[in-house]
């Protein structure tokens, strides 16, 4: 299976953040070259994600998943798409393979504090949360995104929540967490 | 489990994104053939087809058209619209459907016309009904006849129900002066509703919340009219049962 060289990756990551580029074309034209490649295909479904293009970025997600099942991070975003998406049984089928991982990482402490979370259990996911972003040192935009949950939780259980969170913020995060996940060169 | 409507806990509805859901709805409907997000789909969008029907209404003469007659075209329309949208082209189905509604209920309206009273959803809907719960009876004439008259009235306590918030805002649930003994069934008729099998409940809530025709609940769960009638008396036969030995 041929993967994407590390230049091509890098360069493609740095002319992401910048403006005034067709950034699909680049993602695309890459996908062309290496299809079987579960970053690109993560990256691309991250850039729909933050297009509104959300039919198109579930299928991309869940390629970089089928490529790749023990990429972690895309089957934590998949699960959270989902979850956003209202399909709480299919993020939770998608998450599980996530309870592999060591039970002090943080994906594996976020995916077991949302689980408390859509059982309104808003303590347990406090505590979790909470664990997985100081335990999380590799995607600090993740840890800003899961603090704004922890701070709704907070005022839910103070009973002044609100009921739309994800809407206002998670779609700025997406990208820029992915391309600190790929900064730090890792998958775990 | 089935998934109630409305259902969702307060920790999952904090992390909903609006334009996902729909797309979700979209998604596993077009892609990965799950017919309820059809109804699912219809629900949310049925204010769009009534809005529409009640503005034809008011913009036309009537003709002996009444809303009832022109909110079927609109559903009609709604259910053409759903199955011939392309999400992936990024119009907003809002915006789509509301030619397509608007364009079935005119032509509708001047059909309807032509048609004599029998055509007219109050009738046609009454004689479907009495044929769904007719159909399903035994042998014994006069057990039938009660069969029927409990499932007739309880079509009846349904219509009335409010199973859910009408959409003018108005408020039908029976007043003070009403009796205690009829609002307490009514609840328990809803509380029941919710109880059954999830495409019985779906042929309940569309007929008599949202007022949808047999023919256009067929449409939209891709069974045959023949089989929402044979749910529909089931349904009815199980809340005759269960609120008459409540």
């Amino acid at each position: 299976m041929a993967l994407c060289k590390d230049e091509e990756m890098n360069e493609l990551l740095a002319s992401i953040q910048r403006d005034g580029i067709d950034h699909f074309g680049l993602v695309e034209r890459l996908i062309a070259a290496y299809p079987d490649d579960a970053r690109l295909h993560f990256l691309r479904g991250s850039l729909l994600i933050g297009a509104g293009r959300a039919i198109e970025a579930h299928a991309a997600l869940s390629r970089a998943v089928g490529l790749e099942p023990e990429f972690a991070l895309a089957r934590f975003q998949l699960g959270f798409f989902e979850l956003t998406s209202g399909e709480p049984a299919r993020a939770l089928a998608t998450w599980e393979p996530l309870d592999r991982l060591p039970a002090d990482h943080y994906l594996a402490l976020f995916v077991t504090g949302l689980r408390h979370l859509i059982r309104d259990a808003f303590d347990d996911a406090i505590a979790a949360l909470t664990r997985g972003i100081a335990a999380n040192t590799e995607n600090p935009p993740l840890n800003h995104d899961i603090q704004l949950i922890v701070d709704e939780c907070h005022r839910i259980a103070k009973g002044t929540g609100q009921a739309s969170l994800v809407a206002e913020t998670e779609e700025t995060s997406a990208t820029s967490f992915l391309l600190d996940q790929f900064a730090s060169g890792t998958k775990h | 489990m089935k998934a109630r409507r409305g259902g969702s806990s307060h920790g999952l509805k904090l992390l909903l994104v609006p334009p996902r859901v729909e797309a979700s709805l979209w998604r596993r409907l077009r892609y990965e053939r799950e017919v309820r997000c059809r109804e699912l789909l219809f629900t949310r969008y049925r204010g769009l087809a009534r809005a529409t029907a009640l503005r034809i209404l008011r913009s036309r003469p009537r003709n002996g058209v009444t809303l009832e007659d022109i909110e079927q075209f609109a559903y009609e329309g709604l259910l053409v619209a759903i199955d011939r949208y392309d999400p992936l082209r990024g119009v907003p189905f809002g915006a789509y459907a509301r030619r397509r509604i608007l364009g079935n209920v005119v032509d509708g309206a001047a059909r309807m016309n032509e048609l004599d009273a029998q055509h007219h959803y109050r009738s046609r809907v009454e004689r479907e009904r009495l044929r769904s719960i007719a159909d399903d009876q035994g042998q014994d004439a006069l057990a039938t006849l009660a069969n029927l008259a409990a499932d007739l009235a309880i079509g009846l306590l349904l219509e009335g129900t409010g199973l859910i918030e009408p959409d003018d805002g108005a408020d039908r649930r029976p007043n003070a002066y009403e009796s205690l003994a009829w609002r307490s069934l009514q609840h328990r008729l809803a509380q029941e509703v919710s109880r059954l099998p999830e495409r019985e409940e779906a042929i309940i809530r569309q007929h008599y919340e949202h007022g949808v025709s047999f023919t256009y609940i067929a449409q939209m769960l891709e069974i045959s009219k023949g089989r929402v009638s044979q749910l529909h008396a089931a349904a009815l036969a199980k809340l005759r049962a269960r609120v008459g030995h409540g």
